[in-house]
């Protein structure tokens, strides 16, 4: 009884525990997470972002060995680039947003780098940077730097496939929350999605509208699979309830006869 | 003469089937006022069933490598005909398993059967609860999901708090210093094969404790006239009762349906009652996912460990905890049955139902 206690007493300790376990996030946030201020400021911004969601870490933009418990992680050595000046800004961000990086260049926004126009982060933050939506496109900042009306027309021209892609993501995600693999959905609108959002940084109006029809057709197609899908887990679900009744009308059966036999014993 | 008869009669002569068969259904009678609770043993053998089937139709396409695990619960749930319907019905199966179980123990508790003569059917039971959770312990790990991982990296974590031995058998357990494919190997072995062994050797100790001993008697009515002692075995006769089948089989199915169609509710409209999101993550060492909270039935446990300063306490407090109930019987060793007779019992039996309610709603708040 007494090993039967100490098995007892080991098996409860594996079955259950605190969850006092974290993934390493390396040096960078274990130096400058409890820094006050400017130096460790960042990390608070950078948690709940949609960098650190995709598993995007400060050496991700910044360089240096997170590896490194010394000062030595931030060494140009070690790739460390540190924070880039304000015009340095799009190559920085356009080493991954290569797409964006190109068609911002080329627009009125990037043609006025370096004279007072706005580069990435004036417009998405540094460290707290949320997934890029129609609401960054609003008076009170674009006013900061001219005036709102040629942006809200841009919006506006935006704003019915913004939706579309919206929903559909919604979708999706329900879809992945039972199981269903919707990886290659999710691959095809994450890069339809860029291809949009990369389209407004060109801030121009009249492309955007000429190709709006190009991007819902994507979209309704793969709107047409979904929906297939959906048809299939409804039928799933009809399914189900057929099942179920005939299982209930099984069980209700079933206490119909014992109350038979019950009825019948009492005579006895 | 008919194909059944014929077959009936060449098996009865070589194994006296009808003998077997009188003896075990139509003229094994029960306790004439046994009640719905005593349906919940037949639910669990069903339920147990539907694990085995389902888990070696799984079998069949799940890759128990760190590699492909996920990739084939995914192709399973999205490209094997019905596999859907089959990894649903075992993964909410096991949860609905557990809940059969707390009911059906609770009730041997409420009625105090598990006294003498039946302390044995009590341990034997107590061990298959026990084993049951460390099936669905090990089988969480299989899907290799963000879930899986971090769930068993806790769990594992767990001994470490033992002094001198912790790390040690942390690192049994896991097959090395982190969970990976050595812990996967040895958890899908112990899962398909290890424990589904010895839970069968237990549950057919359980039935025969049950059929040996025979079925205790509802402890209610004006007519319950308590245990007599006992000093030699005996068989609990039930004169006048009503036969197993098909008087009381008949209450057995209603119920087995029951549940079955609970079972079914579950998997067509609402299969992620108890699968979180990050089930359908694969693993990712690097990356914890927040708010990772072990399952409904271990909440209990994960809040006392955090509720006391340490680790090594609320494992301690636990452990005395679980060896208590399991022996139960050899502790309460007073005759009465009678729910209304021992007061202070009840209130404990009520206590410990809030208190595990209770915690665990606070685990999951917390």
């Amino acid at each position: 009884m007494r090993r039967m206690g100490l098995a007892g007493l080991l098996i409860l300790g594996l079955l259950a525990a605190p969850l006092a376990v974290w993934a390493d996030e390396g040096s960078c946030i274990q130096c400058h997470a409890p820094q006050p201020g400017a130096l460790g400021e960042p990390v608070a911004l950078w948690r709940g972002s949609v960098h650190q969601g995709n598993g995007i870490s400060c050496h991700g933009c910044h360089g240096g060995d997170p590896t490194l418990m010394s000062m030595e992680a931030m060494s140009p050595e070690r790739g460390f680039l540190g924070a880039p000046e304000d015009s340095a800004v799009p190559s920085f961000c356009g080493r991954c947003h290569v797409g964006v990086e190109e068609d911002y260049r080329a627009s009125a926004h990037g043609l006025a780098l370096g004279e007072g126009g706005p580069q990435c982060v004036t417009c998405h933050g540094s460290h707290a940077v949320r997934v890029a939506g129609l609401d960054l496109i609003n008076p009170q900042d674009c006013s900061r730097c001219h005036d709102y009306g040629r942006a809200g027309e841009l919006r506006t021209a935006m704003e019915q496939t913004e939706t579309l892609i919206l929903a559909l993501d919604a979708e999706l995600k329900q879809l992945r929350r039972i199981g269903i693999a919707v990886e290659d959905w999710q691959g095809r609108l994450f890069a339809l999605r860029n291809d949009f959002h990369r389209l407004f940084h060109s801030v121009d109006v009249d492309k955007v509208r000429r190709q709006t029809d190009t991007f819902q057709a994507k979209l309704a197609g793969m709107q047409d699979e979904v929906a297939e899908l959906r048809a299939e887990l409804n039928q799933r679900k009809w399914i189900g309830a057929g099942v179920v009744i005939l299982l209930l009308a099984a069980s209700g059966l079933f206490a119909l006869l014992r109350q038979s036999y019950g009825r019948q014993e009492n005579t006895e | 003469m008919s194909l059944r008869k014929t077959l009936v009669d060449w098996l009865d002569i070589r194994l006296g089937i009808r003998d077997l068969l009188e003896q075990n259904l139509t003229n094994y009678l029960l306790p004439r006022k046994i009640n719905i609770w005593y349906t919940l043993g037949a639910v669990l053998l069903t339920l147990f069933g539907l694990q085995f089937v389902t888990g070696i139709l799984l079998l069949v396409y799940y890759v128990p490598d760190t590699e492909q695990a996920f990739a084939s619960v995914q192709a399973i749930m999205n490209e094997v005909p019905y596999g859907w319907l089959i990894r649903n019905l075992h993964a909410v199966g096991s949860n609905l398993i557990v809940v059969a179980l707390l009911l059906h123990m609770l009730s041997v508790l409420f009625m105090n059967a598990y006294k003498k003569p039946r302390e044995l059917t009590w341990l034997s039971g107590f061990l298959i609860f026990n084993l049951t959770l460390v099936l669905c312990l090990t089988g969480y790990l299989l899907p290799w999901s963000q879930l899986s991982f971090w769930a068993t990296t806790v769990a594992t974590e767990a001994p470490g708090a033992i002094p001198v031995i912790g790390d040690d058998i942390v690192r049994f357990l896991r097959g090395g210093a982190m969970v990976g494919d050595a812990t996967l190997g040895r958890f899908f072995a112990l899962h398909v094969m290890g424990l589904p062994l010895v839970f069968g050797l237990l549950v057919g100790v359980h039935l025969f404790c049950v059929r040996r001993a025979g079925i205790s008697r509802p402890p209610f009515g004006e007519d319950y006239q308590g245990e007599p002692p006992r000093y030699t075995f005996e068989h609990e006769h039930h004169p006048g009762g009503i036969p197993f089948f098909p008087n009381y089989a008949v209450k057995d199915g209603a119920v087995i349906c029951f549940f079955l169609a609970v079972l079914a509710v579950l998997v067509f409209f609402a299969p992620n009652l108890f699968i979180p999101p990050s089930a359908f993550e694969p693993a990712d060492p690097f990356v914890t996912p927040p708010r990772i909270k072990p399952e409904w039935y271990f909440l209990w446990a994960y809040q006392t460990l955090k509720v006391f300063p340490s680790e090594l306490i609320g494992l301690g407090i636990q452990g005395v905890l679980m060896t208590l109930l399991a022996l139960l019987p050899f502790l309460d060793r007073s005759p009465e049955r009678r729910p209304a007779k021992r007061p202070l019992f009840l209130v404990c039996f009520v206590l410990g139902i809030l208190a595990f309610v209770g915690i665990s709603v606070w685990g999951h708040l917390s």
